[in-house]
């Protein structure tokens, strides 16, 4: 320390820069001018050299903030600093701040204790790299003697925390940045796990046994237990830390079980949504540690014993330490992988086998076990449980997890299960007033567990096997009972309000499908269950016609349809659904197919449906949620069952299906198959769905859920197969709704969307038309009254009045809406008609864009339109029609500039001017997307090439004459809007990649509102759009230097220094952006992946000015005052452009070194040259 | 479509065209409504049920466009709600006089001086300050059910 007396400041002054510290931490904690104060502080942290000063604050200040703050700066400090600090400052930084936690290890105020061991553990990390394995090694023989307790119990515990600092640090998710490369982290992390953790581990559980015989009671909180619990903290949070996978060799040849869990990780890892079980899996070196001799039962000793020790007082189970060992426990449940020698897994069997005789007493007996914990026991011993049974679940296969429990107790594993899952829905039902409960938590848990168990991991394999089927449908009967009397009970709540509607839907189903992953796993009597209750329910329904409530009934009857649709289908969510492999799979002895169980249930579904087409029934009985369920049930069971693609090809072939496969089991499925096919039940059922769609949309006025649920389910899955089109255009049933939607008024009452939605789906019905021909005549058909309408109003000489009243206004949006919808579903088909279409009213779409030019509503959704025609059309027009398309486009935006521009909304309202401000920028982003979809055309091309010469229209001039139409209406202010800061910085940079040469051509002032926003960008908070405008300056220079190498123009003017009307002297764009840069790189926060695209920038901008670089280099020299930074930036400037063999061209090989080079170069002087 | 299903009637002299019924299923957000008499553009929409297996009903929040206020109604969703007719006009800015009332240039070359400027300070300096610096200004009058009042502002200045 004496080394820095020259440059360490005297005593009065460190005293006076403490007072000032501990005088702003005193007024932020009074609240007393808190932004002076943090100001303060600020300026603190960022001062140079502030080692000494923090020193003598932490061992002086009485005040613990300030103390905190001392620390905070060291980090902030040394990290900035660190490249030309002396070694010895480092060491003696480390180790100060080691010594001082050791030293003051009873002090009160633990945050900063901990503050300053997380602050050496970082500072450790930072210099990792560049100290010796000979260092470390001392080093770490210190720390191990005071965490194996060599220096007494308090010493102890703070060794045991600064490792839990270093393992926190030095894990990529939990690390600090420090303006270095992802390399850095990633090496250190590497070398951590290789040399050190293994040794952490051991010296933590050395720890917990040198203590374990001293702990007393747990309520004690003596530093025993403290070092106790920590230890055991350290060693779970080596667990948890991201090992390596290393890929063995040798387990290749063994085909066992653990081979298929590793092939299902990434699946097992998806379906721990709710419970985040984290999979343990530290390779084959951490055998010895981990498993060898009794290992693993220490804990479970320690466990027991803490529980009899201290058995009079019933809290010990929350009690820290008894709940770090069983997190270890858990921990150790979900432990796999290469650890495990390749014994045919005999090892992992014992292993769990062990763990599980530690936690079945958690949970064995259920009833006994719940009890307690509803008279007040503490379930978290219960929930740990549970999750142990999760770990071992996703790591074994449903046999061997039955088989487990065998050896301790007269039944399996899954009778316990499913008994523990049954209480615990018992007890859920039992108070399901209280929100959040420990019951709720163990059943999402022990569902997971029964997911894991039952979901298919490979298709390869049939999914069903005899284990569980009693069990599971043991269960499935209690969820029944239990869900329907819930059901039951809250049909008198309040209706389900909005608000949190999708996100309530969404947990519902992921509910659903787990019961439902249960009752398929013993279908063969869970079906004809659900079937027997829809009966009982629907008769009781009937018979109380008239007389009693029905709600009740009702919707108990909505609950078993959604399951039922749960069970018999999957979601296809745009996929085609396949009959779920364990439906297809049971019911071998099923010969009739009219008695196959999954029919009987969709029959008795659908006919009770169908009773909702008889106005008098309908009145009766089918309320507007009840028919939510059945038209929902009917989307997600035509999409599976209706019609299916394969019925002649016999069952759904899964990627491998074996041979064996007799011929009995495939007859049953191929029945249930083709009984819903087109030689049987499917055409008359598809008109059944058709005629209940067509009444949900006119019957129910209003019911607005339930004719989204058509519009947006039901009818998009029946045209989703073309072979389904094939059918549903011969219908007189989809002929009807076909002729309302085009020329009856009825279908008006609908909201927009759902007619926009309407109309795609009619339209897309067209594919299942014989030919082209026919597809587009019915398009034409279609749509023709539409356009023909709108042509006809236009026309109209008091069009400009009329069109403003309100009956006028919904007419033409619900015309607009209609088209769009359209316009969506273009196929290569229907394209021709669907470009008469547009065409046919493209001077009337003009003519309302001015008249509606106040309405801003009307004109969003005639450009939505515009932007869905241009998208389904451009890629297929040929030379001319593209031409015609182009000169709409610019008409188009030219009247939608010329009525916006300049235009200011006055109201006394903000949520009114805010409303009128996301309108427009709703307008531009569909603009933008016009351009986008334009800009299509250049890189995907269908129409044929005539070869006839004719000019093709140049895509590039169109959009940019369209960039520049809109730029100006797109304001600052409207950029700050984060989509369409993006659309607008895609499409821009995509234009200056790919067509720089037309930028040259843009008047001065399109230019520098261009040059505008980029500079908007580079400072913008998404790093993403940064991205995108580092990358428009590169593609922008590259083209200036490359021109002009090849003796061209290049930007011309753009580039050129001028002067500016007030005299003074403007630089070129270039120079300015170079300048805006370098300032950004230097001086300003941004994140580290900028670097390398910013050195793509970079370097074509000093390229194509070098003398301008040189200049702003030496502006720079000569602010710097230190006259050793000076000589360090020299150089440091010096070799960014000089090192690594750089030259001034612009191939790629250029471009890589010169990223390099910039890396160096920032971590080399960003750390003075930002000090203040 | 038949022509005489949807052939609109000019009503702008019949002096009942003020509202048109809705079904109020249809209304949407950023669309206009008549709430307690108000003409109020509809900020939020939300849809609910009267008990579990009841018939919904929309639930509007609006802004009236004249003074701001805001307003809520709930209507059954089957049911017809009044939409205002709400017209926008664009007129040039010939003057201001002192007494607040500003002089208008109609499409027809007649002039519209019926109308005050805001009451509000700054939406009024707003317009005044454009116009004493001798900038072209179009004003964009909103009206609706007998109300009358500036909603917008563009300067056409000299291109």
């Amino acid at each position: 320390m004496q080394s820095y007396a020259l440059e360490s400041p005297d005593l009065s002054q460190v005293q006076s820069a403490m007072a000032v510290v501990e005088q702003a931490c005193n007024s932020i904690q009074m609240h007393m001018n808190p932004a002076e104060a943090e100001a303060t502080i600020l300026a603190f942290r960022q001062s140079s050299r502030p080692y000494q000063t923090c020193r003598y604050i932490l061992e002086n200040s009485h005040l613990a903030n300030a103390r905190f703050q001392a620390a905070a700066t060291i980090q902030d400090a040394a990290v900035r600093e660190w490249g030309f600090l002396p070694d010895e400052e480092k060491q003696s930084l480390i180790s100060f701040c080691l010594s001082f936690v050791m030293e003051h290890a009873h002090a009160s105020e633990a945050y900063v204790q901990t503050k300053l061991s997380a602050v050496g553990a970082l500072l450790m990390k930072r210099g990792w790299l560049e100290s010796t394995a000979a260092e470390k090694d001392a080093f770490f023989i210190q720390v191990r003697q005071s965490v194996v307790g060599a220096h007494g119990r308090h010493a102890q515990f703070v060794g045991i925390n600064f490792l839990e600092s270093l393992v926190s640090e030095f894990s990529p998710s939990t690390a600090t940045g420090m303006g270095l490369p992802v390399e850095f982290h990633e090496k250190c992390r590497a070398s951590l796990e290789t040399k050190h953790l293994k040794d952490f581990y051991c010296w933590a559980q050395d720890a917990v046994l040198s203590v374990a015989n001293e702990i007393g009671y747990c309520d004690s909180t003596g530093p025993e237990v403290k070092v106790c619990a920590a230890a055991m903290r350290l060693m779970s949070q080596i667990l948890n830390w991201e090992f390596k996978k290393t890929i063995t060799a040798d387990v290749g040849g063994v085909k066992n079980r653990r081979d298929a869990s590793f092939s299902g990780f990434g699946h097992e890892a998806a379906l721990f949504k709710k419970s985040e079980l984290v999979l343990v899996q530290p390779g084959p070196a951490w055998r010895d540690v981990l498993l060898s001799h009794g290992r693993i039962g220490w804990v479970l000793e320690l466990y027991r014993t803490i529980g009899q020790k201290s058995s009079s007082d019933r809290s010990w189970i929350d009690s820290p330490l008894a709940v770090s060992a069983r997190q270890l426990i858990v921990q150790f449940c979900s432990l796999t992988g290469t650890i495990f020698p390749s014994d045919d897994g005999q090892m992992q069997e014992q292993h769990m086998l062990l763990l599980l005789a530690g936690i079945i007493q958690w949970i064995d007996p259920p009833d006994t076990i719940l009890n307690a914990i509803t008279y007040g026991k503490s379930e978290s011993e219960m929930l740990d449980g549970c999750r142990g049974l999760l770990a071992m679940a996703s790591l074994t296969t449903p046999s061997l997890f039955d088989r487990l429990l065998k050896s301790l107790r007269p039944f399996g594993t899954l009778s316990l299960l499913s008994l523990l899952t049954c209480e615990v829905m018992k007890a859920h039902a039992a108070n399901k007033d209280e929100e959040e409960t420990w019951a709720s938590e163990a059943i999402n848990i022990l569902l997971d567990t029964w997911n894991v168990l039952l979901q298919p991991t490979d298709l390869s394999k049939s999914a069903h096997s005899a284990v569980g089927v009693h069990e599971a449908f043991a269960l499935f009967s209690t969820i029944l009972e239990f869900e329907l009397k819930v059901a039951g009970e809250s049909a008198y709540d309040d209706g389900d309000s909005s608000e949190q509607f999708q996100a309530f839907i969404s947990a519902r189903d992921e509910r659903l499908s787990s019961y439902a992953l249960i009752a398929r796993a013993a279908a063969d009597k869970s079906i004809p269950l659900l079937t027997r209750l829809f009966s009982e329910k629907v008769s009781l329904l009937c018979q109380g016609s008239g007389r009693a409530d029905p709600i009740r009934t009702l919707e108990e009857l909505y609950w078993l349809l959604l399951i039922s649709g749960h069970v018999l289908a999957d979601s296809g969510d745009g996929e085609t659904a396949l009959v779920p492999e364990a439906l297809q799979a049971q019911f071998q002895d099923v010969t009739d197919p009219a008695q196959h169980p999954v029919v009987l249930l969709s029959g008795s579904i659908i006919n009770f449906a169908e009773q909702s087409l008889h106005p008098d029934t309908r009145a009766a009985f089918f309320s507007s949620r009840l028919m939510e369920a059945l038209i929902w049930f009917l989307a997600r069971w035509a999409d599976t069952y209706l019609l299916p693609i394969d019925t002649g090809r016999g069952h759904n072939c899964t990627p491998s299906q074996e041979g064996e496969r007799l011929n009995e089991p495939h007859q049953a499925r191929k029945a249930l198959l083709c009984f819903f096919g087109e030689k049987n039940q499917g055409k008359s059922l598809l008109d059944t769905i058709v005629r209940i769609a067509s009444t949900t949309l006119i019957s129910w006025p209003g019911e607005k859920i339930l004719q989204e649920l058509t519009c947006f389910q039901l009818l998009p899955a029946l045209v989703c197969r073309k072979n389904i089109c094939i059918h549903l255009v011969t219908l007189e049933s989809w002929r009807e709704l076909a002729n309302a939607f085009a020329n009856e008024r009825i279908l008006f009452s609908l909201a927009t969307p759902l007619q926009r939605s309407l109309a795609k789906v009619l339209s897309r019905s067209a594919c299942g038309m014989s030919n082209s021909e026919a597809s587009n005549q019915y398009v034409r058909d279609l749509m023709g009254p539409m356009t023909g309408f709108i042509a006809d109003i236009t026309k109209k000489d008091d069009i400009k009045s009329v069109a403003q009243q309100p009956d006028a206004i919904f007419m033409v949006s619900c015309l607009l809406e209609r088209l769009r919808g359209a316009a969506r579903a273009t196929e290569p088909r229907t394209q021709k008609g669907m470009f008469e279409m547009g065409v046919a009213i493209m001077n009337p779409l003009l003519t309302l864009l001015e008249i509606y030019k106040n309405q801003s509503a009307v004109v969003y959704l005639l450009l939505k339109f515009v932007v869905d025609w241009v998208d389904g059309q451009v890629v297929f027009l040929e030379a001319k029609d593209t031409a015609v398309l182009f000169r709409f486009c610019v008409q188009l935006l030219e009247i939608y500039s010329s009525n916006n521009i300049g235009r200011i909304s006055l109201s006394l309202s903000s949520s009114l001017l805010n409303e009128a401000k996301t309108e427009k920028y709703k307008d531009l982003r569909a603009l933008l997307q016009l351009l986008t979809n334009l800009c299509s055309k250049d890189l995907v091309d269908f129409s044929p090439d005539l070869g006839n010469g004719a000019e093709k229209p140049d895509v590039a001039q169109v959009v940019y004459l369209g960039l520049h139409i809109i730029t100006p209406l797109i304001s600052l202010e409207l950029l700050k809007y984060p989509k369409l800061c993006r659309q607008y910085f895609s499409l821009l940079s995509h234009m200056l990649e790919v067509y720089p040469e037309k930028v040259a051509k843009l008047t001065p002032e399109a230019f520098s509102h261009i040059i505008g926003t980029l500079d908007f960008a580079l400072h913008n908070q998404d790093v993403e759009v940064v991205n995108m405008s580092l990358s428009s300056i590169n593609a922008l220079a590259t083209f200036h230097y490359k021109e002009r190498s090849s003796g061209k123009e290049g930007l011309g003017l753009h580039a050129v220094d001028y002067n500016d009307p007030s005299g003074t002297r403007q630089e070129g764009i270039l120079g300015r952006l170079l300048e805006l840069l370098l300032h950004l790189l230097l001086f300003e926060d941004y994140s580290t992946e900028l670097v390398a695209a910013a050195a793509d920038a970079l370097l074509p901008l000093i390229v194509c000015d070098p003398g301008l670089y040189q200049r702003l280099g030496h502006e720079l020299l000569e602010r710097q005052e230190n006259s050793v930074f000076k000589a360090r930036l020299a150089t440091a400037l010096q070799s960014l452009t000089s090192s690594n063999q750089l030259t001034w061209s612009l191939d790629r090989i250029n471009r890589q070194r010169f990223r390099k080079n910039l890396h160096y170069f920032l971590v080399d002087v960003r750390g003075f040259l930002r000090t203040m | 479509m038949s022509d005489e299903e949807h052939h609109f009637e000019s009503k702008a002299d019949s002096g009942a065209s003020k509202t048109y019924p809705q079904q109020a299923g249809t209304i949407r957000k950023n669309g206009y409504i008549v709430i307690k008499g108000r003409a109020c553009k509809v900020v939020e929409v939300s849809t609910s049920k009267t008990g579990k297996h009841g018939h919904a009903k929309c639930h509007f929040v609006g802004i009236d466009i004249f003074n701001a206020k805001k307003l809520e109604d709930i209507v059954p969703s089957s049911h017809n709600s009044d939409v205002p007719h709400v017209t926008r006009t664009d007129y040039q800015l010939i003057d201001i006089s002192e007494d607040g009332f500003v002089t208008l240039l109609t499409e027809s070359g007649g002039t519209k001086d019926d109308l005050r400027l805001p009451t509000d300070e700054s939406l009024c300096s707003q317009i005044k300050d454009g116009f004493s610096e001798g900038k072209d200004l179009v004003v964009t009058v909103m009206s609706a059910m007998g109300e009358e009042q500036i909603c917008a502002l563009k300067d056409i200045g000299p291109k």
